[in-house]
């Protein structure tokens, strides 16, 4: 079977170095963007690109994106100078991203998720968590847990007979810590980066 | 004065505590990876020198400044790491950031260090300064999940000596009507300020601890030490008089960049090219404080260990390395001798102005001057989008001809970048090692 080049989805990583970087990609930098081991294969989706008019060779026989790949940038026209502009005094109450993920900049980590145990928490591997350490665990809340010397993620419950974690994921099973347990801090947010 | 005699009858008339990371850099690296808690752990390994001990690692006898190859022979099963000065930054800036619940006077004195004022916070905590500092020290042990030692006293000095008593995870509170009863445990080579040479000069006199210092005639002490020693004096009586400094660090006498190669070389490109390098670094911190220069040296160190150094004043302040690439230039070809081996570079830029009012000389070349600023601060904006040395002076292309060898190893860090890090660029939040 004749391999299949999703261009789209090439296009759209040509895209994000240029959004980046503002320029356009090497053949080295393509064949480890497209995680392709050879310059050579890269050949093939630049020269479709290029035929749908959306790369195109310059002079010295270097890939430039065109218009078509990068878009226009679109020009505001005069904008008038003077008095503190209205949007900017509404812009005063609003926040970063970072202040709203992150409450307690001087106590929160971050962690690489590994395993499925939270899963049907929405919590997948490869996400990162945002770990708070200042404050103790109220029930429902996902914490991370160092029990018996083995480090996990799991949901935080107390009860009458103590406190036990539970896993979002029907393949796994409720841990009632029999001797120690280390809260190593509560998740207050989940990151998924797609690229 | 007899010994039993108190030098006061208050407690704290003021309450400064001195607050001091245990073995900081080594406990950040057993925060990041809980796997390496209670393992004999140093950093360093980019140098070929200990600049931190674990405390497991200290009780093998490895300790800072001792080289990799002694100390793996003392404790085979080692852990050596490299360098990780960003994550080291961000816990300590984060607990100064605790320190600050507890006061707002707070001296960030140094990477692992600080001082705080904490006179008249007790109304607020409604507790003893004790147990406000015991407080401080418990909230950075949860957050930052290391240990800190803590000396509570009347002035910076006597604060200093304090934390030093009791280490690691230690509290020394010593109020003034405790002085008499503390100072006599204390030799001279613990107070801050008496270097080596000024405590053999005491020793002399028959002054061994910080007692005997304190129960001298203070003319007696300003005669042989100056006023610094004066100083002292006053601050180990409990007489506050070097103020809590609560302005960001700022460097007032030089800004100097050294970087050690991985491995001795006698390639001369190399070698200017590295101290080039170091120029562009200190110009950027130079900058990044809003200073100017009107002198630069130019050190080089030679494989065993013997260092020679030029220094240029200069007829401008700078503040770009193109403008002094050509005095470094001659120092260098001045310095550096053909075919011997070098092992570091460095540069240390002297006389620093405030840059934010500028002079033009008589003589200057108006126009070209305005180019060059311009294009520094072109750079500087390149730069400050994509990562430092993005933009480089050309000599920085002989920075690669180096041999790679295993301590040009990254820190962990650096090595495990997510989704949109680069190598010069990472989030400001510790990343932590551990497998959930």
């Amino acid at each position: 079977m004749p391999r299949q080049i999703d261009l789209k989805k090439k296009l759209d990583q040509l895209r994000a170095f240029h959004r980046s970087e503002r320029r356009a990609p090497s053949y080295s930098e393509m064949a480890e963007l497209f995680g392709y081991s050879s310059k050579a294969a890269v050949y093939a989706p630049v020269r479709k690109l290029i035929d749908l008019g959306y790369l195109k060779r310059s002079a010295g026989g270097r890939i430039a994106f065109t218009q078509k790949a990068t878009g226009k940038i679109a020009i505001l026209g005069t904008v008038q100078a003077g008095f503190q502009s209205p949007a900017e005094e509404e812009l005063l109450d609003t926040i970063s991203l970072d202040e709203f993920l992150v409450r307690r900049p001087e106590s929160t980590f971050l962690l690489t998720v590994s395993g499925d145990s939270m899963i049907d928490a929405g919590i997948h591997p490869g996400d990162l968590v945002l770990v708070e350490k200042n404050g103790a665990p109220k029930n429902q809340d996902i914490i991370i847990a160092q029990v018996d010397g083995e480090w996990t993620m799991k949901y935080f419950f107390r009860d009458k007979s103590g406190v036990y974690l539970d896993p979002a994921n029907p393949a796994y099973s409720r841990i009632r810590p029999r001797g120690s347990m280390v809260v190593g801090g509560i998740v207050r947010a989940v990151i998924r980066k797609y690229q | 004065m007899s010994k039993a005699a108190p030098l006061m009858l208050s407690s704290f008339p003021r309450a400064i505590v001195h607050v001091d990371g245990d073995a900081f850099f080594t406990s950040v690296e057993q925060a990041i990876h809980p796997h390496l808690r209670g393992k004999p752990v140093v950093t360093g390994k980019e140098r070929g020198i200990i600049a931190c001990a674990s405390y497991e690692a200290k009780a093998r006898g490895i300790r800072r400044g001792v080289s990799l190859w002694d100390a793996r022979r003392l404790c085979p099963e080692l852990i050596v790491l490299p360098s990780d000065y960003e994550t080291y930054s961000i816990f300590s800036s984060r607990m100064f950031e605790i320190m600050r619940r507890y006061t707002p006077e707070v001296e960030e004195y140094s990477i692992d260090e600080g001082f705080a004022d904490l006179t008249g916070m007790r109304q607020v905590f409604r507790k003893g300064y004790r147990e406000i500092a015991a407080d401080m020290q418990a909230a950075i042990c949860r957050e930052l999940e290391l240990t800190v030692s803590i000396g509570l006293s009347l002035t910076k000095s006597l604060a200093k000596i304090g934390s030093d008593f009791r280490k690691p995870n230690g509290i020394t509170a010593v109020p003034g009507n405790k002085l008499h009863q503390f100072l006599p445990n204390i030799p001279l080579s613990n107070v801050w300020g008496l270097g080596p040479n000024r405590v053999q000069l005491l020793k002399k006199y028959g002054v061994m601890t910080a007692w005997d210092y304190v129960c001298r005639d203070p003319k007696w002490i300003t005669k042989l030490l100056h006023k610094p020693g004066l100083e002292i004096w006053n601050e180990l009586r409990g007489t506050a008089l070097l103020p809590i400094n609560t302005a960001p660090w700022r460097p007032v006498a030089s800004i100097s960049k050294t970087k050690t190669f991985t491995a001795p070389s006698s390639d001369c490109h190399f070698i200017y090219a590295k101290l080039m390098r170091n120029l562009e670094s200190a110009c950027i911190k130079l900058r990044r404080h809003g200073l100017r220069a009107w002198e630069i040296s130019v050190s080089l160190r030679l494989k065993d260990y013997t260092e020679s150094g030029l220094t240029a004043r200069l007829d401008r302040g700078v503040t770009l390395p193109q403008e002094v690439a050509h005095v470094v230039r001659e120092l260098f070809d001045q310095l550096h001798a053909a075919g011997a081996e070098y092992r570091a570079t460095g540069v240390i830029l002297a006389r620093l102005e405030d840059d934010r009012s500028r002079q033009y000389e008589l003589f200057d070349d108006h126009a070209r001057t305005q180019q060059a600023r311009r294009l520094g601060e072109i750079i500087q904006i390149i730069n400050g989008y994509y990562g430092k040395h993005r933009i480089f002076l050309g000599t920085g292309l002989y920075l690669n001809r180096a041999r790679k060898n295993d301590r040009d190893e990254p820190c962990w860090r650096k090595n495990t970048l997510l989704k949109g890090e680069t190598r010069r660029k990472r989030l400001k939040i510790p990343l932590r090692n551990i497998k959930i």
